[in-house]
């Protein structure tokens, strides 16, 4: 699947829960797809996409979903940690899996000999999945979204390319936290 | 009302309440030695959720203040500087509510080689990324420090930073 697949799989499967998107393409591709209220895009602060999304599933109860890219989960593994620490943490983490740091030029992602599944249950997450096309992870996604109490990581096999990517997130970030934390409020 | 009470307590105490009165929360920290004793106070008061790194602190605590609350974290100026991204291009631009209590390793009366240079640097980066800054001694009166800082954080929805000076809990050299 491309990466624009996966992240329209997920768009379509949360439409009433949080979702937070990694630096780089993927929260540009979502922004271009669908932007929602329930979106945040995570502009700079690379690696802490999963950090963030355990301390809003921590906070509101809600499943929340997380997006994250193979290159910034190696860049700071310790969010892995942070999320499979708590065993009650409604985090759904999907990683789009491409090898590659795709927005800065296509180097390689040092991932060849790392089992991110294996990194994933070694750090706490109770369910593990990998999956390989976008129809499979909009029914894993459908599935683990109906009663979601501990933490989810999903494997994205990304192995298609994608369509150019579209253009960059506005300047105004703190709109953007002030509309994704109107959403959160909903479920206070 | 609180005054008799609390000034029979130890000035980590009395920050804990005082904090804990003006509605922050909830905390995360990466532990220090420094800092140790208000850890210590607020693990017997809200609970302090320990995070490995402090800028993942920062990530979860962003998170808990998108989501309304009013979160601290508490980390060592080490980990301050392990922050600084996190801090620019995350809790800066976005405006993200969150209290920072740094303590500051590399001033006197610490003298350790290690930390003197983000003893210097920690001032600067708060100065130069517009986070208001606040003071923290031995003698500090707790109830004020709290006051100031739930306005800037609470009221105001902006970031703060509480430093704080090596010996404020006790510690020594």
């Amino acid at each position: 699947m491309s990466k624009t697949a996966a992240i329209r799989a997920v768009i379509e499967a949360t439409p009433d829960v949080p979702v937070l998107y990694t630096t780089g393409y993927a929260c540009r591709i979502a922004h271009s797809i669908r932007d929602s209220d329930n979106h945040f895009y995570m502009t700079g602060s690379m690696g802490l996409i999963a950090s963030i999304g355990a301390g809003v599933a921590r906070e509101t109860g809600v499943a929340t979903v997380v997006v994250d890219g193979d290159g910034s989960i190696l860049m700071n593994p310790v969010g892995m940690i942070v999320a499979g620490a708590d065993p009650t943490l409604p985090l759904v983490h999907i990683v789009l899996d491409d090898r590659r740091y795709d927005s800065t030029g296509g180097q390689e992602v040092p991932s060849a000999r790392l089992d991110l599944p294996v990194l994933a249950r070694g750090s706490g997450y109770g369910s593990v999945h990998t999956v390989g096309s976008a129809a499979a992870l909009g029914d894993v996604l459908g599935k683990v979204l109906t009663d979601c109490r501990s933490p989810v990581f999903i494997r994205c096999v990304i192995d298609e390319p994608d369509e150019p990517v579209p253009g960059r997130i506005g300047r105004d970030l703190r709109s953007h936290a002030g509309r994704f934390g109107a959403y959160l409020r909903r479920f206070g | 009302m609180s005054t008799l009470t609390t000034s029979a307590l130890s000035l980590p105490a009395q920050l804990r309440n005082e904090l804990r009165e003006q509605g922050f929360g909830p905390h995360f920290g990466t532990p220090c030695g420094v800092l140790a004793p208000l850890y210590e106070a607020m693990d017997g008061g809200d609970g302090v959720t320990t995070i490995p790194r402090e800028d993942n602190a920062v990530g979860v605590a962003a998170g808990a203040a998108l989501s309304g609350r009013s979160p601290i974290v508490l980390m060592q100026n080490s980990g301050f500087g392990q922050s600084v991204n996190a801090i620019a291009s995350l809790v800066v631009p976005y405006g993200i509510p969150i209290l920072f209590i740094v303590s500051m390793r590399g001033v006197a009366p610490d003298d350790t080689a290690e930390n003197e240079g983000m003893g210097t640097l920690t001032e600067p980066i708060c100065r130069l990324l517009g986070l208001p800054t606040v003071h923290l001694d031995s003698a500090a009166d707790a109830a004020a420090v709290a006051a100031s800082l739930a306005e800037q954080v609470i009221v105001r929805r902006e970031p703060a930073v509480l430093l704080v000076a090596p010996d404020a809990f006790g510690w020594r050299a």
